[in-house]
């Protein structure tokens, strides 16, 4: 009787070490949990559409600026003077098809009494459609030139923070280059990296709780799965032939897909940046 | 936590299998014990699974 007492005491012990053996195995390799998850948020890269010196520059580092408030204001002399080339182009174009119109309204007149052809009559028509072309090319291009002026005060597309802000006034911006950042109010959300092993047990709507390595703690749902990541393993060389890495048998890492969450509601309070590290656990009961 | 989680727990369930190893020595139950080294590594994944649940978030 002693013996079978001691067999079983230790057997059971062992039972349930399998048992929990097995819990923590799936609770590593598929629960839905992950401690690479990251803070992100909506990032508008503000370019100038015109080039010049900046003359004033109206926001500050990490500064909330609302929709439409001046960022800052690129050198409007050429701008002006462009509009003034370009307005008094029109008022030239403009008198050229007047003067067109003119003379074709005049040879028209004479040519109910045979005095000249119809070739010449044609060209001259022409000639006034050809004028009115070129008023209505300078009228597009004045509006181009206001269009011009009005860009060089730059402002914000949308209610966020100014990030990062390297620019000062009397640097030169260029056309299309990226001179400020501006983080979108309320558009943070979170990307969790999951191992490939545990993406079956993840989908769309899922309540996922996340913590932040601060402590804090949000509610959120998956928002979207990615459906690809880039094969590091493989490129090409000069031949365009494949290049693939030898691999080592003994040791598989599982790749790490990104998942999307939305944030519910942020608590109040609590102090969020973009790239922040966080932890994901997703619910599994659904 | 800034470190794997695991760090800390290992370690925990360790000394809670040595704990319960010294109190059932000083209570004179392990003669209750068919095979020693099963039950202690039994009992250390068994801590080791419990403290992942409770305290592994």
């Amino acid at each position: 009787m002693g013996k079978l007492l001691r067999i079983g005491v230790t057997l059971l012990v062992v039972f349930a070490a399998i048992l929990a053996g097995n819990w923590i195995w799936n609770h590593y390799l598929h629960s839905p949990w992950t401690r690479d998850g990251r803070i992100r948020a909506d990032v508008i890269t503000v370019a100038p559409d015109v080039s010049g010196w900046v003359t004033r520059l109206e926001v500050s580092n990490n500064q909330l600026v609302n929709k439409g408030d001046l960022l800052f204001v690129i050198d409007e002399s050429r701008y002006q003077a462009k509009i003034a080339e370009a307005g008094a182009y029109l008022a030239q174009k403009r008198s050229a098809w007047e003067l067109a119109q003119h003379q074709y309204q005049r040879h028209e007149g004479l040519s109910g009494r045979q005095t000249i052809s119809d070739e010449n009559l044609e060209t001259y028509r022409i000639q006034t459609e050809s004028a009115k072309a070129s008023y209505e090319l300078a009228q597009a291009q004045l509006a181009t030139a206001r269009i011009d002026l009005q860009r060089t005060r730059v402002t914000a597309p949308e209610t966020g923070t100014v990030s990062n802000l390297s620019l000062s006034e009397g640097n030169y911006v260029n056309q299309g280059q990226p001179v400020v950042s501006l983080v979108q109010k309320s558009s943070f959300y979170v990307t969790g990296y999951f191992e490939e092993t545990k993406l079956q047990k993840i989908h769309v709507g899922q309540n996922a709780r996340v913590t932040l390595m601060s402590g804090g703690e949000m509610q959120g749902k998956v928002a979207s799965i990615a459906q690809g990541i880039a094969d590091t393993s493989v490129s090409s060389n000069s031949q365009l032939l494949p290049q693939v890495q030898q691999a080592v048998n003994w040791v598989r890492l599982a790749q790490r897909i990104p998942v999307d969450i939305t944030l519910d509601s942020l608590p109040p309070g609590l102090n969020l940046s973009a790239g922040m590290t966080v932890s994901i656990y997703l619910d599994t009961d659904q | 936590m800034l470190f794997s989680p695991l760090v800390v727990l290992g370690p925990l369930a360790f000394l809670m299998t040595m704990a319960t190893r010294w109190v059932l020595h000083r209570l004179n139950w392990r003669r209750y014990i068919w095979k020693d080294a099963w039950f202690d590594v039994g009992i250390f994944v068994c801590y080791l699974a419990l403290t992942i649940y409770w305290v592994g978030d």
